[in-house]
């Protein structure tokens, strides 16, 4: 078959109108039934083929002989269904075709694809949540046309697998302890929240670093010799939500690399540093002592140079007394360490035949490699039972209803609903409920929510990573940037220093976001306006504006000026002490026995050459000096914490010390100005006006943009001397400008910023064109132009659409799950909740949890 | 690729009938089933070898070479001299660049994966080992990656992922005890506590296999492919071990032999030498298509005592290369590595000839020239020449214009993969690739 453009594909796919009759009803996600004559032939033929057929084929596409779904043409009929859902197809000129009779097409395709891919590896685009706003916002939140009937809600019976942060959060809990929540200090990271990436962006679990005394070597040698080891569990790191419980699950590589780990963690759990040292002097409270021992020569980035303390500081755990040299191993004994263990990484505790299981697989072991080595080789198998790698919502008790639904209880409601906003196993009032049985109405969910959610000491770091998926503000750090590119931004770009700024200014916007949750009030409006920013000392540039030619040129005029004033007086002062070295060195000379004199000679050179040295770094400094660049944006303010890594590049680990201020009117308005998101809709060398434009037609608006056809060659002319926006003339080519006056013209006005994040008001020395316009969103009210991002903020902040396209979002992020029609109500209710409540976040989770959607599971009986 | 087949006759392989066959005729095997490519020629397997703390072009560019042109008639440096003998299938490269891996102080999975790196960066995508081992004909073990450093090191970490990765923020650990590594490959075949170990652990994965597949049953139809992963990852892991012990007869003439290298290492170069038997009778025995030696691990450490040199660590890096006693001592070894892989490698027979005649190794570092470098030059020896497909007995000295991408695009096309780029944007190729395609100029 051809591969074809699809932009046109669609153009005559639907020339007539059908209204709805009164005798059609449809039912949302249920098959539909019928094969291609009977469903889909009649359907392309009234309303596709008058333009794709042997005569008359737009975009070089011909339906005529497309026939039933198959391997083959599986492609073209994703298309197909794309652009009748998305309603992009027929072309609104065209009559349209009833909504029902577009509902029943598009779900007819989706059904005939998961037959036709069954053993092709299957079809789940319609489970992707990129592709959740293919469901019509205006039939979700108004009112329903006749004829279709909704059944009761429910999530289908499934397993989630465990995300990468939650999996290494619950092994941390294993062998480091984590600091109690500070109420003075809030924004610290304390034990519950999430263990955060490292220096460099890298999820890792840090071993000792808390008993570490003292290393040798830098920053390097550190995060050599320390032990570390990488996530394990897999996930794609892009924009977006991801889907846990459709599509992810864990491979042989990675159940490999669990076990190995697992008896890391074990060891280390018993033994402590111990387990990881050369020699056991290297534990003491005085390194001094190991110096006389350690080895010699270089030990840089070596386990050996390493000083840990003996203080217990690790989680103390039965695995303790268990490898104690003087322990029995009685059944008992080892019983116990299984059940601690299987909780700490089920959440639960075993059952009967679950700990039997463990039991015989440690003393099997134990009776083939001998005691030490069995228990950690047996014990290591739980981390890869199926309840610690993934969390079961089977509904296996309980009778279903008339629609065969079942309600969760007991430990897989207590978990749900645990798993809603924490990453730790359930808190003691949590576990009582389950276990005595109140784990099991809608009553019993809204109570533990809503205690769960009034206690800020009760860390909830899945609500924070719901504010990372929904914004996507933590992936700037990971975009790579040409080193000359980034330098025109006006950011130092010496090491790292961008990297770890954007690192930086992930944690910084997650501690706005909690600042914010924590009024809990017209959150998501505030979240796109506030004028608040939580900064470090680096964001003074990041935040600042980048000076204009003219501007830069008498900058540099000025600093010449101070910088040569500088020089000349740190000369002088160079040249006093200088005399005055020399007037002690003839004294010295002239009478050598006089002993202050030499003293004061010793102490002169050394104040001379402490001088020179502060000097020398003064004039780098000066060297680089960001001001010549970039006015500075004055962010002074009261202090604030950012939740940053554990110690992992030793003295230049993260540091969690920030401000809370406030930036200028007119320059930046809400998350969506701050260099935290922008970078991370940027690319290696300029702003990415069609991610960022993405982002708002689909995380505000609720719209869709089909998949890039393959056909488009999808790149921007290389034009230095030219800006962005000129450049992007190409996707006003009619082929392309279908999709991309969706984008477009969204992500336009932000090139206000520059592509490191920085506020502008000329680009290329010309005044910087920000305009934009907002285009079918689906509410008149807020089309129009725009004068630029802060404009086209202002509006879509005031929008009721995007509040309920808000909350779809939490619905999806929540139910582990896209939207259906038949989520509507529970949909309607959390927004209906969301704004009673004066836009409380708590408001719109505790809807959302005490749902049916979350409440009951659809069983196979 | 028929996988199938192939699994079917590996089964057959495992109930005897692989007794009877020789290594060439084992990895041919997979081979036949695996692509219609290889009767084109190209490499069946590929070994890269990354040296650590940068690869200075002047220790391995013959004396007074400005330009690109034949190494008949000249002398290779000191540091690589043991190569001398086989110059006539070396072809040394200079002039490809990695300007946009910040290489300085190591590119990590960059150097591999021609993307940024650095340390703590994860990786950003798949590197190009990982990537050919999945094209490469077929092997029980397609990818194995041995780390080399430290004694220290590789007792407190015996795997660390620094090199290689299978995709972004998937990074593939690399072995560095060379006694679990060879329980993994041979402890179907070992005698006493490796034995042991192996059968303790063996049992341990069928029993959690049954534990995992007994909670499947009654999940819901949509989750049970996805289960049925997680399940088959335990049969893939029971698998391996069932396969290797299958074709026990098989491994035996390759199993090294455990010695006091392996339980009482004098030196850390004890173990390296034994890692790197282990890579090579996993290469010879058929069971690995593409193997990463990382010596030095990807980082900026390392240690070399065993071959008396006491500095370890950092400072290596800060000393310049050339003529520099040290480092002609650490490149010296690194040759004597190669030549014994070439000559391992050698003495297996294989179709008309032998394994090497379908083997490439790539020689390089993760840290380009040298260890504070911008990457504006990134030196590579390349050893084999697969029947023809890659020249050979050459130096070629290129532009500086071309990103090491362009080589992993090369090695990806002799492969039978028909790519342009590796791991490079056009976007970001118009700035850092002057060309598009291969090197043809390593193309015979």
């Amino acid at each position: 078959m051809r591969l074809v453009p699809f932009v046109a594909i669609m153009a005559a796919l639907f020339p007539a109108g059908s209204p709805l009759r009164a005798e059609e009803t449809f039912t949302p996600g249920q098959r539909v039934e019928g094969d291609f004559d009977g469903l889909a032939k009649g359907f392309l033929e009234k309303h596709c083929l008058e333009c794709h057929d042997d005569l008359t084929t737009e975009g070089d596409l011909n339906l005529l002989d497309l026939g039933p779904v198959d391997e083959t043409n599986a492609a073209v009929w994703k298309s197909v269904w794309a652009q009748v859902a998305l309603r992009e197809m027929p072309p609104e000129k065209k009559p349209q075709p009833g909504v029902v009779a577009r509902l029943r097409f598009a779900d007819w395709i989706v059904g005939e694809l998961q037959r036709a891919l069954a053993d092709k590896g299957g079809f789940h685009a319609h489970l992707d949540p990129k592709k959740a706003n293919f469901v019509d916002h205006d039939l979700l939140f108004g009112e329903l046309p006749e004829g279709i009937v909704l059944k009761p809600t429910s999530s289908p019976a499934r397993l989630w697998r465990l995300t990468p942060q939650e999996h290494i959060t619950r092994l941390n809990e294993l062998i480091n302890t984590e600091p109690p929540y500070d109420p003075a200090r809030p924004g610290l990271r304390a034990h519950g929240d999430t263990v955060p990436t490292n220096h460099g962006g890298e999820l890792k679990l840090y071993f000792g670093t808390d008993n570490i005394l003292r290393w040798e070597g830098g920053t390097v040698a550190y995060a050599t010799a320390v032990k570390s080891v990488p996530v394990v569990l897999s996930s794609a790191r892009k924009h977006g939500f991801e889907n846990y419980p459709d599509f992810y699950s864990v491979n042989s590589a990675e159940a490999t690399q669990i076990l190995g780990k697992a008896e890391d963690i074990l060891q280390y759990m018993a033994y402590g540093p111990l387990s990881l040292v050369g020699v056991p002097e290297q534990i003491t409270d005085d390194p001094k002592t190991y110096d006389k021992v350690k080895p010699k020569g270089d030990l840089r980035g070596l386990p050996t140079a390493i000083v840990y303390s003996p203080k217990f500081l690790r989680p103390a755990t039965p695995l303790l007394d268990l490898m104690r040299e003087d322990a029995v191993l009685t059944d008992e004994a080892l019983r116990t360490s299984v059940a601690y263990l299987f909780e700490a990484l089920a959440f639960r505790p075993p059952t009967a035949a679950e700990s039997d299981d463990y039991l015989t697989l440690v003393k099997d072991s134990i009776t083939k490699v001998g005691r030490k080595d069995g228990v950690f080789m047996g014990l290591s198998a739980i981390f890869l039972d199926r309840d610690a790698l993934f969390r079961p919502e089977l509904a296996e008790t309980g009778e279903p209803d008339a629609h065969g639904r079942v309600m969760l209880q007991d430990w897989e409601l207590g978990l749900a609903v645990n798993h809603a906003l924490r990453y730790l196993k359930p808190d003691p009032g949590l576990r009582a409920a389950i276990v005595e049985g109140r784990m099991r109405t809608r009553e019993d969910v809204e109570r533990e929510v809503r205690r769960l959610l009034a206690d800020d000491a009760i860390r909830k770091p899945r609500v924070l990573q719901f504010f990372r998926d929904y914004f996507d503000h933590d992936l700037g750090g990971y975009i790579c940037k040409d080193n000359r590119a980034l330098a025109e931004t006006g950011v130092p770009i010496r090491g790292d220093a961008h990297y770890l700024a954007m690192f930086d200014a992930a944690a910084s916007t997650d501690r706005l976001i909690e600042i914010i949750l924590e009024k809990d009030r017209d959150v998501l409006r505030e979240l796109l306006t506030t004028r608040q920013v939580v900064a470090t000392e680096t964001d003074k540039v990041y935040f600042g504006r980048k000076h204009t030619a003219e501007e830069k040129k008498a900058a540099l005029a000025t600093k010449a000026l101070a910088d040569a004033a500088a020089k000349e007086k740190e000369d002088a002062a160079l040249a006093a002490m200088q005399e005055e070295v020399a007037a002690l060195e003839a004294k010295v000379k002239e009478n050598p026995a006089d002993r202050a004199t030499g003293k004061a000679l010793d102490w002169k050179k050394k104040a001379f050459e402490a001088e020179k040295k502060k000097i020398e770094q003064e004039r780098r400094r000066r060297r680089d000096d960001v001001g010549v660049e970039v006015a500075l944006a004055d962010l002074s303010g009261s202090p604030e914490f950012a939740r940053v890594s554990r110690p992992s590049f030793g003295a230049g680990s993260m540091k969690p010390e920030r401000v809370l201020a406030t930036v200028p009117a007119g320059e930046r308005f809400g998350l969506l100005t701050h260099p935290s998101w922008l970078v991370s809709h940027s690319d290696a060398m300029d702003n990415h006006a069609i991610h960022r434009g993405i982002w708002i037609r689909e995380r505000l608006l609720g719209g869709g943009i089909p998949d890039v056809p393959i056909t488009v060659d999808a790149q921007l002319p290389a034009e230095p001397q030219n800006t962005l926006r000129e450049r992007m003339r190409v996707t006003r080519e009619k082929y392309c400008w279908t999709c991309h006056e969706k984008m477009d013209p969204l992500g336009l006005p932000f090139e206000i910023y520059n592509h490191a994040g920085l506020y502008r008001t000329t680009e290329l020395d010309q005044p910087v064109d920000g305009s934009g316009e907002i285009i079918g969103s689906g509410d008149p009210e807020l089309d129009g132009p725009v004068k630029d991002a802060i404009e086209m903020i202002e509006k879509l902040a005031e929008s009721e659409r995007v509040e309920q396209v808000f909350v779809r979002h939490a619905f999806r992020f929540w139910m582990g799950h896209n939207e259906g029609l038949h989520d509507g109500p529970v949909l309607q209710a959390a927004h209906r909740a969301y704004r009673d409540s004066g836009g409380s976040m708590k408001a719109l989770i505790t809807s959302l949890v005490t749902s049916d959607a979350f409440l009951y599971r659809t069983v196979e009986r | 690729m028929n996988t199938i087949d192939r699994r079917s006759a590996l089964r057959r392989l495992a109930a005897g009938a692989g007794a009877a066959l020789g290594p060439a005729a084992f990895s041919g095997f997979a081979h036949a089933a695996a692509s219609s490519r290889a009767s084109a020629g190209g490499p069946k397997r590929i070994i890269f070898f990354l040296q650590n703390q940068g690869f200075d072009p002047s220790t391995c560019i013959p004396a007074g070479m400005k330009n690109s042109g034949s190494l008949a008639g000249v002398k290779l440096p000191e540091p690589i001299a043991a190569l001398e003998p086989y110059k006539e299938r070396l072809h040394i490269l200079n002039g490809l660049h990695g300007l946009h891996t910040s290489p300085s102080h190591s590119a990590f999975f960059g150097a591999l994966g021609g993307y940024r790196g650095g340390d703590g960066v994860p990786p950003g995508g798949a590197t190009i080992d990982y990537e050919l081992s999945r094209v490469l004909p077929e092997t029980l073990l397609p990818h194995l990656c041995i780390g080399m450093d430290s004694m220290e090191n590789m007792n407190a970490k015996p795997t660390v992922a620094n090199l290689s990765a299978s995709g972004a923020g998937q990074p593939i650990f690399m072995h560095s005890n060379p006694n679990h590594l060879y329980e993994m490959l041979y402890g179907g075949i070992s005698e006493g506590e490796i034995r042991r170990q192996h059968e303790a652990r063996s049992g341990l994965f069928d029993r959690m296999e049954a534990l995992a597949a007994a909670k499947g049953t009654s999940l819901p139809t949509t989750d049970r492919q996805r289960y049925g992963q997680y399940v088959a990852g335990f049969h893939q892991i029971n698998g391996l071990r069932e396969r290797l012990a299958g074709v026990s007869d098989h491994l035996r003439q390759f199993a090294p032999v455990v010695d006091a290298r392996y339980t009482a290492p004098e030196f850390e170069t004890d173990w390296h030498d034994a890692l790197l038997d282990l890579g090579i009778s996993a290469l010879k025995s058929g069971i690995t298509s593409v193997l990463t030696i990382g010596s030095g691990r990807g980082e900026i450490f390392g240690a070399w005592k065993g071959l008396g040199i006491q500095e370890q660590g950092h400072n290596l890096g800060h000393m310049p290369q050339p003529d520099n006693p040290i480092w002609i001592k650490i490149r010296q070894y690194n040759s004597r590595m190669l030549v014994k892989l070439m000559e391992q490698l050698e003495s297996v027979p294989e179709g008309s000839g032998t394994m090497m005649d379908h083997t490439l190794i790539v020689y390089t570092s993760n840290n380009a020239d040298q260890q504070h470098t911008s990457g504006a030059t990134w030196p590579v020896m390349l050893l084999g020449n697969c029947g023809g497909v890659f020249k050979t007995g050459r130096f070629t000295q290129f532009d500086g214009k071309r990103p090491i991408n362009a080589l992993y695009a090369t090695l990806l096309r002799s492969a039978g993969v028909t790519v342009d780029r590796f791991n490079m944007s056009e976007k970001l190729a118009a700035k850092f690739d002057s060309s598009t395609g291969p090197l043809n100029e390593i193309l015979a």
